[in-house]
């Protein structure tokens, strides 16, 4: 029995032993071949989404922008300090650091085209417009209620499920810790007899919009226009405004407080003086008594004083003109 | 309404918040609150050249660095009305508000700036002529972002992060604002390197490690050859004291702005002056001179470096041979503990044995 036993533990010790050898003979691999010779040629050509990418010199500029594109996506930077690690998404360029991953948007139906970043029309508000895309969902402000729908609620949903979440509890955090990044969105739904909630664009939109997606290629351009138009027959030309939201009405558009926004927030979005100064006034540039340690509180670049300026836009008392 | 009125109505509602809804928290330079906008973190668009740009602040990180005492319109001068148009490119020599204490003169980047361009990273040669490939030459931000202090603690032996005690001693005297803890942050994070060496190396290796760079001013891969060395083996392993791209190739006491190439008779990588970088106090100290007599950046590229390329051939062939071989000598003796009794060979034939 004893004999039996030993040999079992003998066989059992060279099957792992051997399982080890075979397995110590790939790791090492890398390690003794991966000296190769280092000064390679750049690849001369490089296949990105099916498209064939040239070497830097023969690539033309959206070829480059392309490739670009690709090696930064999901590129992260890390910032040892000794008693603390910050570590954000890369942003190459940018300055400032930003102290933050930002949890892409993975199931809104309109991003898959429009992308992430999508305002560039109007100059002055497209980049207040792309923050308010990083926890609004497109179709708050560009979908609105039709007079024949049934009632309507918002709720936030979560960015990587496209699933309704509670509000989040980041809203009441300081404005430092977590502003504007909370991993949802809101958007707007409507709301059954029985109090169910359903997104106006939830599972069934999602799935037709990849199904979609996914065919495209194989209608022709008149069909995809039909169905261009198809996919974007509940927008409206004219979206929500700024004052839908931002007003001192005891309704905005959305509903802040149930939404889960802290009373002092919501004060802060639906400010009055704010909504007040919206009305009367037309134009706004920064007084040069706001603008201390650039000389003289006048006269800096050639520009004269009060009612002798003559770059206009310098003077408060000229500019802001009461309606 | 207008379209024109709409606008106009929303650059007045940001222009509004400024002046009535900072209710918010600013920090003591941010005197225009200019956070009011930037602290929202989607704030962005895509530029004309199909860049994103992000025009977020982390408050936070912002107070975490020396820039912390500087006016946001002193970088960003061009901004005289909000929402502003698109700002321009920030010049980093441009004198800000702050007086440089030494010398009491208006400070600025533009010292840095003119070594920089004495250096072999400056877009222009001796001569004053543009060097080949100029957007290969780096800008401030190519190796810079918002620095950030890396404070150190000495009060009972050195430890990251700040003294409390420490500082403590310094705020008896300077009580007003953060000035102590400023002053604290600025000193004792210059006592050490202001970033670790692994964010270095990633630094320079953002060219330097590019084969289209490398192929363009006919450099050798010197980041793949750096990270063989036991230089960088300690530095992975999170060591601060074995040597970075910096420690090699900047003078000792010189700007790390001002590297020279290989070929300039007083750079910290010429031949005749590596063993003296070799032998800096913080490094091999008492070291012969022959300490460095090798090829320190080894590559193996067939045409330039043919030795090195065929010692690396044999080499590889013999570590191979002895490793495999010796496993599947090793595999061969288990196989047989497994089955004794195995043979190729024809067992001899019973009934032939029994009749004899």
């Amino acid at each position: 029995m004893y004999s039996r036993f030993k040999k079992l533990i003998g066989k059992l010790y060279a099957i792992a032993l051997i399982v080890f050898a075979l397995w110590y003979g790939n790791f090492i691999y890398p390690i003794i071949f991966s000296h190769a010779d280092h000064h390679e040629e750049p690849p001369a050509e490089v296949q990105v989404f099916g498209t064939t990418v040239k070497s830097p010199e023969a690539a033309s500029f959206e070829e480059e922008a392309l490739k670009k594109v690709m090696k930064e996506q999901k590129a992260t930077a890390t910032t040892d300090l000794g008693y603390t690690v910050v570590k954000e998404q890369y942003v190459k360029g940018h300055f400032h650091h930003i102290g933050m991953l930002v949890e892409p948007d993975e199931t809104n139906v309109c991003t898959r085209c429009h992308g992430a970043v999508p305002h560039d029309k109007s100059k002055p508000i497209r980049a207040f417009l792309n923050m308010h895309a990083f926890f609004v969902a497109c179709e708050t402000c560009h979908i609105r209620q039709k007079p024949n729908q049934g009632p309507w609620a918002f709720r936030w949903y979560d960015k990587a499920n496209g699933q309704v979440v509670a509000n989040p509890p980041e809203l009441v955090a300081t404005e430092k810790e977590k502003y504007g990044n909370y991993g949802t969105k809101i958007a707007p739904g409507t709301l059954a007899a029985d109090g169910s909630f359903r997104f106006l664009n939830g599972e069934r939109e999602r799935a037709f919009v990849t199904d979609y997606l996914k065919n495209k290629e194989g209608l022709s351009t008149t069909e995809q226009s039909k169905m261009k138009k198809v996919i974007h027959r509940m927008v409206d030309e004219k979206p929500l405004l700024c004052d839908g939201c931002h007003t001192s009405s005891q309704t905005p558009y959305i509903p802040f407080a149930e939404l889960g926004y802290p009373p002092r927030r919501i004060q802060q979005l639906t400010n009055t003086e704010v909504v007040g100064m919206l009305h009367k006034y037309s134009d706004f540039h920064i007084p040069k008594f706001l603008l201390p340690g650039t000389g003289a509180a006048w006269s800096e670049g050639g520009r004269g004083k009060p009612g002798q300026s003559s770059d206009p836009k310098v003077d408060w008392a000229e500019t802001s003109k009461a309606k | 309404m207008g379209k024109s009125s709409f606008k106009t109505r929303v650059i007045l509602f940001f222009a509004a918040l400024l002046l009535f809804g900072a209710g918010g928290e600013t920090y003591a330079e941010d005197e225009l609150n200019c956070v009011l906008c930037h602290k929202h973190r989607g704030l962005s668009r895509i530029d004309e050249n199909g860049n994103f740009r992000l025009f977020y602040i982390n408050e936070a990180l912002f107070e975490e660095g020396p820039h912390v005492r500087v006016k946001c319109m002193d970088c960003h001068q061009d901004i005289s009305k909000i929402p502003h148009d698109p700002a321009k490119k920030v010049d980093c020599t441009t004198e800000c508000h702050l007086t440089e204490p030494s010398g009491q003169k208006k400070f600025s980047h533009k010292p840095v700036a003119d070594l920089l361009a004495k250096s072999v990273h400056g877009k222009l040669d001796a001569e004053g002529n543009a060097k080949e490939h100029q957007q290969d030459y780096p800008g401030c931000k190519d190796c810079h972002e918002e620095p950030l202090y890396r404070p150190l603690s000495f009060f009972k032996g050195k430890a990251p992060g700040i003294s409390e005690r420490g500082l403590s001693r310094c705020k008896t005297c300077h009580s007003t604002g953060n000035f102590a803890e400023s002053f604290y942050k600025h000193v004792t994070s210059r006592l050490q390197k202001m970033r670790k060496p692994t964010e270095i190396v990633g630094i320079c290796a953002k060219c330097h490690g590019d084969k289209g760079f490398q192929q363009r001013h006919d450099l050798d891969d010197v980041v793949t050859s750096y990270k063989e060395t036991f230089h960088y083996k300690a530095i992975r392993f999170g060591s601060e004291e074995t040597p970075d791209c910096m420690d090699c190739h900047v003078v000792k006491g010189e700007s790390v702005h001002f590297i020279e190439g290989q070929d300039s008779p007083t750079s910290a990588s010429n031949k005749q002056n590596v063993p003296t970088t070799c032998r800096t106090s913080e490094c091999h100290e008492k070291a012969g001179p022959k300490l460095a007599g090798f090829q320190v950046h080894v590559t193996y590229d067939k045409d330039k470096y043919p030795l090195q390329h065929y010692m690396l051939k044999f080499f590889t062939a013999l570590m191979a041979g002895v490793m495999y071989f010796f496993m599947v000598l090793i595999i061969l003796e288990l196989l047989r503990r497994l089955f004794p009794n195995f043979s190729f060979r024809k067992p001899p034939d019973d009934d032939h044995h029994s009749s004899k």
